[in-house]
């Protein structure tokens, strides 16, 4: 770690211990969030997009000024097909993008600025049933064929000891296809399918909410934290996106830093207000990880809802 | 593959389910053996969660979490370790057989192991504590060996799944939307929706789907079985099914078909394989199938426990996994990375 960023931390850590959370609600003035607004907009987001659950975590980990049962919001096993870098191109071409900060380079780029043109790069994401019918000849394929012959190296030495259980099952209702990969947008037999779990915490000290990455490969082994930043928007992927010790579970993983959450947030509402719309505390989650989006544009993570932008309200 | 011809039907053929194990697990585990157990290698009971398939690209896993584990008393927790009615998290009854050593990992009787969890699902099947409380139907079985030393992790997961001989057939498995009218399906999805929204029955994973004359559906609790009947009802035999596969069924309909067969001596059964987008009933993933069952000679008797099948495979093989942990758990490589 570098040794500012070390600085930092500490002196985070101390800012945290000392000063009690956030009561009084600065949601449109500053973009940050109380505990209690947090909760509150915790639970819609459970409610509207239920493959979210709060989760309580490691219990020595416990935020006393979270509840128990609430203490981190996450969604497991989610699909991540395509490395960010190659969507890239696809999003400028699109122009969906709304430059929201360009005092400096930092400046936060938010994707589906322009709603209707994102829904459909949405749908072409989700495979028709016919799509996953031809899939089914074309692209599950064993893994063996993919490393075939490789030796894997996290199986040090069971070679000895294979076939000495006698444990061969023959089955005809077991599916032989043993190791499934799932669908894969292109043909080009390149395995790009990994899984991310998504989690949100509270972040005490920029009172806003914190997004930490855990991916995991195409058998559900962990990447490690530096193969995550494949999966993250060039832009952000060695600045804003770093890799530090998860509140509530244990190890490393990648987590965009908040710093600039707090602005980012207040930008996007007060876009919002000058369109006539009311922002509500509620769905400041959805608007969130709208935006975060464009920070990790190929984690299909859900955040939808009928939720109107503002954009026909002129 | 299972086929969609009607030629008399091919054997029904089950996507295994697939293990997934968070890194807390073997931290709680290591803390578990340093402070708790010993060398204590009983068997541990353990809870495993999955969830309905919820993107259509990938299938849901049996995942361990550390509150899978017994709690750690050197932790105070004032919550209950397993929050019931929490939809993404189904709970599973589990065993672990840890053992002390390497060479006594290897040692296990694998077959006699899963011979032994097979032989708990067949009485339960028996004696109607399936029926009543159906996730006993997804028991497993998990061994390791926990290499403190290295941090490494040595492991391997068994679903067991009683066989049938001969094997179930399928004449019809389609997308549950094009079996269904549109108006079952409307209502389907809603009666769906709302056993997954209510905080007693998310976590209840075998269910029966009712459908009256009107076209009305309604989900039912499978005691409820004999109230269904008449009628000219459609009664469905449902479950949450981790498998997104358009043309197979998920693990958990093996030991359902079993418990179907024994309890109510079906020969014919209508199944809806239950998948969900994004956390709602998704008909066009979910599939409906019928199965056609010769129920095997001997299924009548309790002592004359099937053949069971259901070790997990590593990327085609029969092998065991081990995972190693030194990054998040060793103190020096620790020390290195906060340095």
């Amino acid at each position: 770690m570098v040794l500012s960023q070390k600085l930092h931390e500490a002196f985070k850590g101390t800012v945290e211990r000392i000063t009690g959370p956030r009561t009084v609600s600065a949601f449109k003035e500053k973009g940050v969030l109380s505990v209690s607004e947090f909760i509150i907009a915790g639970d819609n987001l459970v409610s509207k997009c239920p493959t979210w659950s709060w989760e309580s975590g490691e219990p020595s980990k416990r935020k006393s000024y979270l509840p128990p049962e609430k203490q981190f919001l996450i969604t497991r096993n989610v699909p991540c097909l395509r490395r960010a870098a190659s969507v890239e191109e696809e999003y400028e071409a699109a122009g969906g993008e709304v430059l929201l900060d360009n005092e400096d380079n930092d400046g936060w780029l938010a994707t589906h600025g322009k709603p209707k043109e994102t829904k459909g790069d949405e749908d072409d994401n989700v495979p028709s049933m016919e799509a996953l019918e031809i899939s089914k000849k074309n692209h599950i394929q064993s893994i063996s064929s993919y490393f075939g012959g490789e030796e894997e190296e996290d199986i040090p030495d069971m070679a000895d000891y294979e076939g000495t259980n006698n444990l061969i099952e023959t089955d005809p209702a077991t599916l032989q296809s043993t190791y499934l990969v799932a669908h894969e947008p292109d043909d080009d037999n390149i395995l790009r399918t990994r899984t991310y779990d998504v989690s949100i915490t509270y972040d005490k000290y920029y009172q806003t909410p914190r997004v930490w990455l855990t991916g995991y490969d195409e058998s559900r082994m962990l990447l490690q934290p530096e193969l995550v930043l494949e999966d993250v928007s060039q832009d952000h992927a060695r600045k804003t996106v770093t890799i530090e010790d998860h509140p509530h579970l244990p190890g490393k993983h990648a987590s965009v830093h908040p710093c600039r959450h707090g602005a980012v947030m207040k930008k996007i509402i007060d876009v919002l207000m000058s369109r006539g719309v009311e922002p509500e505390v509620d769905k400041y989650l959805f608007l969130f990880l709208k935006f975060v989006a464009s920070v990790i544009p190929t984690i299909e993570y859900d955040y939808t809802m009928d939720f109107d932008l503002g954009s026909s309200s002129n | 593959m299972a086929k969609q011809e009607r030629s008399g039907g091919s054997i029904l053929q089950f996507s295994p389910f697939q293990s997934f194990v968070d890194e807390g697990f073997w931290h709680r585990l290591s803390s578990l053996k340093l402070n708790k157990f010993g060398i204590d290698d009983s068997p541990i009971a353990i809870t495993g969660f999955y969830a309905p398939c919820s993107h259509s690209q990938v299938s849901n896993h049996l995942t361990l979490l550390s509150e899978s584990l017994p709690c750690d008393e050197s932790e105070q927790s004032s919550v209950p370790a397993i929050s019931l009615g929490n939809r993404n998290r189904c709970s599973v009854p589990g065993i672990l057989y840890n053992t002390n050593t390497l060479e006594a990992y290897h040692a296990l009787d694998k077959k006699s192991l899963l011979k032994e969890e097979a032989k708990k699902i067949w009485e339960d099947i028996h004696t109607g504590k399936a029926v009543e409380d159906s996730a006993v139907l997804l028991r497993f079985l998990l061994i390791s060996f926990a290499d403190l030393k290295k941090w490494s992790f040595h492991y391997w997961f068994a679903f067991p799944a009683l066989v049938f001989d001969p094997p179930v057939t399928v004449v019809e498995l389609k997308p549950a939307s094009q079996w269904f009218t549109s108006e079952e399906a409307d209502s389907v999805s809603v009666a769906c929706n709302g056993w997954r929204n209510s905080s007693l029955t998310a976590g209840v994973p075998f269910f029966l789907v009712c459908i009256a004359s009107n076209s009305h559906a309604t989900i039912r609790h499978l005691k409820d079985w004999e109230a269904c009947q008449g009628d000219g009802r459609k009664v469905l035999f449902g479950f949450y099914d981790p498998c997104h596969l358009p043309n197979n069924p998920g693990w958990p309909l093996r030991n359902f078909l079993a418990l179907i067969c024994s309890r109510w001596n079906l020969k014919t059964v209508h199944f809806l394989c239950y998948r969900e987008n994004r956390g709602f009933a998704d008909l066009g993933v979910s599939l409906v199938g019928e199965a056609v069952i010769t129920i095997p000679q001997g299924w009548r008797d309790l002592q004359c426990v099937p053949n069971a099948v259901g070790w997990e495979l590593n990327k085609g093989r029969h092998i065991s996994r081990v995972i190693n942990l030194a990054k998040s758990m060793d103190p020096a490589m620790l020390a290195i990375s906060a340095a």
